[in-house]
């Protein structure tokens, strides 16, 4: 007799908590606000490490990562020369001689020369270029037709706002 | 008639002002209306640091075995440096040199360079107290001219390198003063350039340290290098990243290198290039005897001396560190750095007609070496050196060439610890004295009692 008053308590508990706890639900909308993801703003401070610079260059210019034996003599190699710019450019330029680089065309430059700035901005400061930036490049190309994606690779690359981040 | 003195006063005023405000600004705060700079004692200097750590007795003492092991008679002295000192090579248990077909390990000295030996072209400081015992501490004593007791490893020098005093004072660029050292172990690539903020890396040396510039490591990595052309190519590379540079604008230091201008590093560039080349090509020269690296980084020193003819040229041997663990090994290290140093100052004379006649070479080891061995021995059952007691302090100082002019002779021939008779710190004085700019030395940046050793002659 007890255990069925009990078996009857607990179905009604389960009955009014059953009936509380069921309520509409309320479609709530959340919106995302536009922000610009790559900004002008110049704010790097820190000097990559020899090891970061050859890493990151390397990945950006062969999209694979640096073999640590490579690595390895690299670091080396960069210790063993007093200008560091110096020798990052000798590195870059056996980089751009070695198969496997991966550059955007020439006409890929020629035919939207300020697409092609803004993409390079990106791909090696991580920002898109300020007016006077862009104006200056496209200005460039048009007054030195022979410079090539190499070139201005090869520039930005042993630039000191790469060697930042 | 008053008009015409007041017109006559007004012209006296204005010439006497004039000539004034061109005449203030070159008063020094010395009193003197021009800055002096003596005229330079010679065009060049060679400076080796010699080369590891090296014991008195085995060098300027001439001991070889009778010093250094036991049960070693007097017969068993000699000269085992003959391109640097006067004195007969040893007679008895050869183990410096090279090794004749069927003989013993060393048996064969090496044939001497020069006919006169250095001491004989300049002056020797026999007695010459090392500052610091140890290698980074003893190197930057002998490049900074302090005693560095507050120096710590993996640190640029606290005080101003020569390189920096030379360049600042004398208006050098980079490829005018060049390190090379042997190894970038041991912070020695660090010595090119001290973090002073009154001097620092923006007058630091360019630095190559050619057994892995120029070894297997730079192979891989440098001698593919594309070649640019310099006017279609190099010329707009170098416009976009100066306009980047200028758009980025890095602060004074941010970035830890020395800096050569667009011109020098197409030099250092084309340099490095026509090196793998002539590497290649097996027309590097060597000297003689090169089976080991320091003899290796002396090759590619001479080619550095060759194409930027520097006003200062700093090489760095180390081999005679093996000394720790075979005293075998150290002789012949010993007998080496010898015999590279020779070649060296053989081919600057004859082979860099620019710098022939016109450069001084100066030499001191870093440290010296410890008066009883350690407990380990070697192949010829010859016990092993290290260097940390009082005679670690006993070196000495060489020098021979251009500035030297017509003085020769032997100084400082008495050990005193206590009043040395010259110290390894002198040298940076001297050579600021050879450049003629030894009164530029900014007081307190010399170790007490330092002084240039052409005021001790």
């Amino acid at each position: 007799m007890q255990i069925s008053n009990r078996i009857k308590i607990g179905l009604l508990m389960v009955c009014v908590v059953g009936i509380f706890a069921c309520t509409k639900e309320r479609r709530v909308r959340y919106e995302v606000v536009n922000q610009q993801a790559n900004d002008i703003v110049i704010d790097k401070n820190k000097a990559k490490t020899d090891r970061q610079y050859i890493s990151i260059l390397y990945a950006n210019l062969f999209q694979e990562a640096l073999p640590i034996n490579q690595q390895v003599a690299t670091q080396n190699v960069i210790q063993s020369v007093g200008d560091r710019a110096l020798v990052y450019e000798i590195i870059l330029s056996n980089y751009m001689n070695k198969s496997g680089v991966i550059l955007p065309p020439v006409s890929e430059m020629k035919d939207n020369p300020e697409q092609f700035i803004i993409d390079t901005y990106k791909r090696f400061y991580l920002r898109i270029p300020s007016e006077l930036e862009k104006s200056f490049f496209v200005n460039f190309f048009a007054n030195n037709p022979n410079v090539t994606p190499e070139l201005v690779y090869t520039a930005f690359a042993a630039s000191d706002e790469y060697i930042f981040y | 008639m008053t008009r015409k003195i007041k017109r006559k006063q007004f012209i006296k005023k204005a010439a006497a002002l004039t000539a004034g405000s061109v005449v203030l600004p070159y008063i020094l705060p010395s009193g003197r209306l021009f800055a002096t700079t003596p005229d330079p004692k010679s065009e060049f200097v060679v400076y080796v640091l010699f080369a590891g750590g090296v014991r008195q007795q085995e060098a300027v003492l001439q001991g070889y075995l009778h010093t250094s092991q036991d049960n070693f008679d007097s017969s068993f002295a000699g000269n085992i440096m003959p391109n640097l000192l006067k004195g007969d090579l040893p007679t008895k248990k050869i183990a410096f040199g090279t090794t004749s077909p069927g003989g013993t390990i060393g048996d064969t000295p090496i044939p001497k360079i020069l006919n006169t030996p250095l001491e004989e072209q300049g002056v020797l400081f026999k007695e010459v107290r090392a500052v610091n015992p140890g290698h980074y501490g003893g190197l930057n004593s002998l490049l900074t001219g302090n005693s560095s007791v507050a120096q710590g490893l993996k640190v640029r020098p606290n005080f101003p390198t020569i390189f920096e005093y030379a360049r600042k004072h004398l208006g050098l660029k980079a490829t005018e003063t060049w390190f090379i050292g042997n190894t970038i172990t041991n912070s020695y690539n660090l010595l090119n350039g001290s973090e002073h903020p009154d001097y620092g890396l923006a007058y630091g040396a360019n630095f190559f340290a050619p057994t892995i510039t120029f070894g297997s490591q730079g192979q891989e990595v440098l001698s593919n290098a594309k070649v640019y052309h310099p006017q279609d190519e190099l010329a707009p590379m170098y416009k976009m990243k100066n306009f980047l540079d200028n758009a980025f604008r890095v602060k004074q230091g941010q970035i830890a290198s020395i800096k050569n201008t667009d011109e020098e590093k197409n030099q250092i560039k084309e340099f490095v290039r026509n090196t793998f080349q002539k590497k290649a090509a097996g027309q590097i020269a060597f000297p003689p005897v090169s089976d080991n690296g320091d003899m290796v980084t002396l090759a590619y020193a001479a080619e550095v001396l060759k194409e930027f003819k520097p006003k200062i040229l700093v090489v760095n041997m180390t081999a005679v560190d093996v000394c720790h663990g075979n005293f075998s090994s150290y002789l012949r290290a010993l007998h080496r750095a010898d015999h590279g140093v020779g070649w060296l100052w053989n081919y600057i004379q004859t082979q860099i007609p620019e710098m022939a006649g016109k450069t001084t070479i100066m030499l001191s080891p870093e440290c010296g070496r410890n008066t009883n061995p350690n407990p380990i021995q070697d192949e010829n059952d010859w016990f092993s050196y290290d260097h940390s007691d009082r005679n670690t302090s006993r070196v000495f100082t060489l020098m021979a060439g251009a500035a030297m002019g017509s003085t020769r002779g032997t100084f400082s021939d008495t050990w005193d610890f206590s009043n040395p008779g010259a110290f390894t710190t002198d040298n940076v004085l001297t050579i600021a004295d050879i450049m003629g700019i030894k009164d530029k030395i900014p007081p307190g940046f010399m170790y007490p009692g330092a002084r240039s050793l052409f005021d001790r002659i």
